[in-house]
C-alpha cells in the first residue's frame, strides 16, 4: 500500500527535474561540439559540468521525494514510519549534538578497520604465498571455495557463541568477511602475471626475492584492489548486521535500538551514516587504486 | 679472434605431457598417454666469436628460442655444454641480456625506471648505484637509442618501435658482454624495422657488443649479420654457417638491392627452403617457453614463411 502511494509522484517528479537541469546540460553538449583543440579542455570541462548536474539529478530527485511524499502523499500512518527528509536531518544534527552518532561512528569505524586490516594483511601475506607454491594451492583450494561460498553471516552465531559479544566476535566476523575477496584476488592474479615478464626479469638476473618485490606485487596491486574493494563493501554489511545483532554502541546498533524505541528518524539518520559511510570508504578505495595502478588505468584510456 | 660462445654438442629435449600446456592438442598421438620427449636441439656446436654479430634463421619449431634461453641461463642443455668466456653456463648473468620479440617491458615502470632495474642490485664492484646515479645511467642509454627525452614515458605511451628502443636500452643498460635478441623486430611494421636494424648496426659498431640475433627472416639475417647460422628442421642441429660479404652497412645506400647481398640472401633462402618445407610438412609450430609445442598443421604456415620480413 504505502509502495503504490510513494512510486506515484515518482513520474512528474523525473520530468521536472530534467527539465529544470535541461538547459545546461545542452550548453555543456554544444559547447563539446564546438570544441576544437584549443578549446578541448573547456570543452571537457564544461562536459564535466554538465554530466555531473545530470549525476545529481537523479539523487536530488530522490531527495525532494523523500521530502515531499511523505508529506503530501502518504497517509497519516505510514508518515510515521516514513519521515520526510527535515525530520531525518533534524534528528542527525540532534544525535550530532548530543555527540551519540560520533560515538557510534567511532564505534563502527573502529570494529571495521581493525577487522578490515587484518584481513587485509593476512589476505595478500598468505595470498601471495599460496600463489607462489602451487602445490599449497593445489590443496587449498576447495578448502577455500568452500570457506567462501558459505556466507559469513551464517557465521554469525558461531562467532558470538566463540567469542561472545564483545568486540572480538564483531572485528572477527568482519575479518572474516573481508579475508577472501582479498585472498582469493590475489592468488588469481599472482597466477596470472605474465609469464614472459618474469621470463626478462630472471634473465635481468633478479633473485626470486627480488622478482616477488620487483615483478609480482607490482604486477597483482590492481587486481588485488579488486578484493579489497569488495572486501570493504562487504566488511561494512557484515558489520552492521553484526552490530544489530548483539552490541552496546555502532551504527547498526543505532538503527535496530532507533527502531525499537520507536525514534522512526534517528533509525533513518543511522541509515543515511551508514550509506554515507560505505559510499566514502569505496571512494577512498577507488581513490587509492587510481593511484597505485595509474599505468594501468591509462591503458585502458589508451585502448579505447 | 677467440670464442666468446661456445656450443658443444648441445642437446636439449623436454618431457612432453600430452594435452597439457595451450591444449590445442587433446587428442596426442597414439600411444602416448605417458609422458614423452620432444628433441628441441640435437648435438649442436657453434662457435661465436668476441665482438661478433651472428645471426640464426631456422624454419619455426627448430629450436631458435631454446638455442637462446639455453645461452641465457633460463634453462640448462640435457646433454652437452654451454660455455660463455670458456666458463660453463649455470645461470642467468649479468654478462648476458635478452631482448625479447615482445618487449618484456614491466608496464608499472616508466621508460627509465624500466632501463634501470637491472642496476638495482649490486653492480660489478659489488656496491649498489644510488638513484641518481641508475636515472642518469638509463637517460644514457636512452639516448643511446633514440629516446631523449621518453624518460618520463610510461610503456603504454610509446609505441612499438620505442617499446624495443627502450628494451634494447635496459638490456645495454648494465653493461653486458653478449645481447641476446629473440626476434627483437618481428612485431614492428616494416618501416620502423629497417630503421631500428639500422640503429642495432650503430649500436653494435659503438659498443662492440657480441649479439646473437635470432630472426625468421632471411633478409634481415643477411643484413645485420656477419655470419648467417642456418638451423634444420626439427630437431634443430646447425646446417650450416654461410658469412655475409656484403659492404658496409651505414644505411646510407640501398644495401638490399647489391648484387652481393641479393647473392647472399639466396645462399641463405636456398638452404632454408628446404628445411621450412620439412618443418611444414611435418606441422612443426613454435616450442613454447616450457617444452610445448602445439604443431598445429593449420597455423603453421603464416609462421614459417620466410619471406615474411622482405614485406
Amino acid at each position: 500500500m504505502s509502495t503504490t502511494l510513494i512510486r506515484e509522484p515518482k513520474a512528474p517528479a523525473a520530468p521536472q527535474a530534467a527539465a529544470a537541469v535541461g538547459p545546461s546540460a545542452l550548453a555543456g553538449w554544444t559547447a563539446q561540439q564546438r570544441t576544437t583543440a584549443v578549446l578541448a579542455a573547456a570543452g571537457t570541462a564544461a562536459a564535466r559540468a554538465g554530466s555531473l548536474v545530470w549525476k545529481s539529478a537523479a539523487i536530488l530527485a530522490f531527495l525532494a521525494l523523500w521530502e515531499l511524499g511523505p508529506t503530501y502523499l502518504a497517509s497519516p500512518s505510514t508518515r510515521v514510519f516514513l519521515p520526510p527528509l527535515h525530520e531525518v536531518l533534524a534528528a542527525w544534527g540532534r544525535l550530532f549534538e548530543t555527540g551519540s552518532i560520533q560515538g557510534h561512528i567511532a564505534a563502527s569505524l573502529t570494529r571495521s578497520v581493525a577487522g578490515f586490516g587484518t584481513a587485509l594483511a593476512a589476505g595478500v601475506s598468505l595470498g601471495l604465498l599460496i600463489a607462489w607454491y602451487g602445490r599449497l594451492n593445489a590443496v587449498l583450494n576447495p578448502l577455500l571455495e568452500l570457506f567462501r561460498n558459505t556466507a559469513a553471516l551464517a557465521l554469525l552465531p558461531v562467532f558470538t557463541l566463540l567469542l561472545g559479544i564483545g568486540e572480538e566476535s564483531k572485528i572477527s566476523i568482519v575479518a572474516y568477511a573481508a579475508f577472501f575477496p582479498v585472498l582469493l584476488n590475489t592468488i588469481a592474479d599472482v597466477k596470472t602475471v605474465d609469464p614472459l615478464l618474469i621470463r626478462a626479469a630472471r634473465s635481468l638476473g633478479l633473485n626470486s626475492f627480488r622478482l616477488f618485490q620487483k615483478v609480482i606485487l607490482p604486477s597483482a596491486v590492481p587486481t588485488i584492489f579488486t578484493g579489497i574493494r569488495m572486501a570493504g563493501t562487504a566488511s561494512i554489511l557484515v558489520l552492521i548486521a553484526a552490530e544489530m545483532v548483539g552490541a552496546k554502541a555502532g551504527l547498526g546498533y543505532l538503527i535496530v535500538n532507533a527502531q525499537s524505541s520507536f525514534l522512526i528518524p534517528d533509525m533513518y539518520a543511522g541509515i543515511l551514516t551508514v550509506s554515507l559511510l560505505g559510499l566514502a570508504v569505496n571512494f577512498l578505495l577507488v581513490a587509492l587504486e587510481r593511484h597505485f595502478s595509474r599505468w594501468r588505468t591509462a591503458v585502458g584510456a589508451d585502448a579505447a | 679472434m677467440t670464442a666468446k660462445i661456445s656450443l658443444r654438442g648441445v642437446t636439449k629435449q623436454f618431457t612432453v605431457r600430452p594435452g597439457k600446456g595451450s591444449g590445442a592438442r587433446p587428442k596426442a598421438r597414439p600411444g602416448q598417454a605417458n609422458a614423452s620427449t620432444l628433441t628441441a636441439i640435437d648435438s649442436l656446436s657453434l662457435d661465436v666469436r668476441d665482438g661478433e654479430f651472428l645471426t640464426l634463421v631456422g624454419p619455426s619449431g627448430s629450436g631458435k628460442t631454446t638455442l637462446l634461453d639455453l645461452l641465457a641461463g633460463l634453462s640448462s642443455p640435457t646433454s652437452g655444454e654451454v660455455l660463455v668466456d670458456g666458463k660453463p653456463v649455470t645461470g642467468p648473468g649479468k654478462d648476458r641480456a635478452v631482448v625479447f620479440q615482445q618487449y618484456a617491458l614491466f608496464p608499472w615502470r616508466t621508460a627509465s625506471a624500466n632501463v634501470s632495474i637491472g642496476l638495482e642490485g649490486k653492480g660489478a664492484d659489488g656496491r649498489k648505484p644510488n638513484r641518481r646515479e641508475r636515472a642518469a645511467k638509463a637517460r644514457e642509454y636512452l639516448e643511446l637509442v633514440g629516446l631523449a627525452g621518453f624518460e618520463d614515458r610510461y610503456p603504454h605511451e610509446l609505441s612499438g618501435g620505442m617499446k624495443q628502443r627502450v628494451a634494447i636500452a635496459r638490456s645495454l643498460a648494465y653493461e653486458p658482454d653478449v645481447l641476446l635478441m629473440d626476434e627483437p623486430f618481428a612485431a614492428l611494421d616494416a618501416q620502423t624495422r629497417e630503421q631500428l636494424q639500422d640503429e642495432l648496426l650503430r649500436i653494435w659498431k659503438a659498443t662492440g657488443k657480441t649479439i646473437v640475433f635470432i630472426t625468421h627472416g632471411i633478409d634481415e639475417a643477411v643484413y645485420l649479420g656477419q655470419r648467417v647460422a642456418v638451423l634444420s628442421a626439427r630437431p634443430g642441429r646447425l646446417k650450416e654457417i654461410v658469412e655475409v660479404d656484403i659492404p658496409d652497412r651505414d644505411g646510407a645506400d640501398d644495401i638490399r638491392s647489391h648484387p652481393a647481398f641479393v647473392e647472399q640472401r639466396h645462399k641463405v633462402w636456398t638452404l632454408l627452403h628446404d628445411e621450412v618445407r620439412l618443418a611444414h610438412d611435418a606441422g612443426h609450430r613454435k616450442i613454447l617457453p616450457d617444452g610445448t609445442a602445439p604443431d598445429e598443421p593449420s597455423s603453421a604456415t603464416h609462421e614459417t614463411l620466410p619471406e615474411r620480413s622482405a614485406a
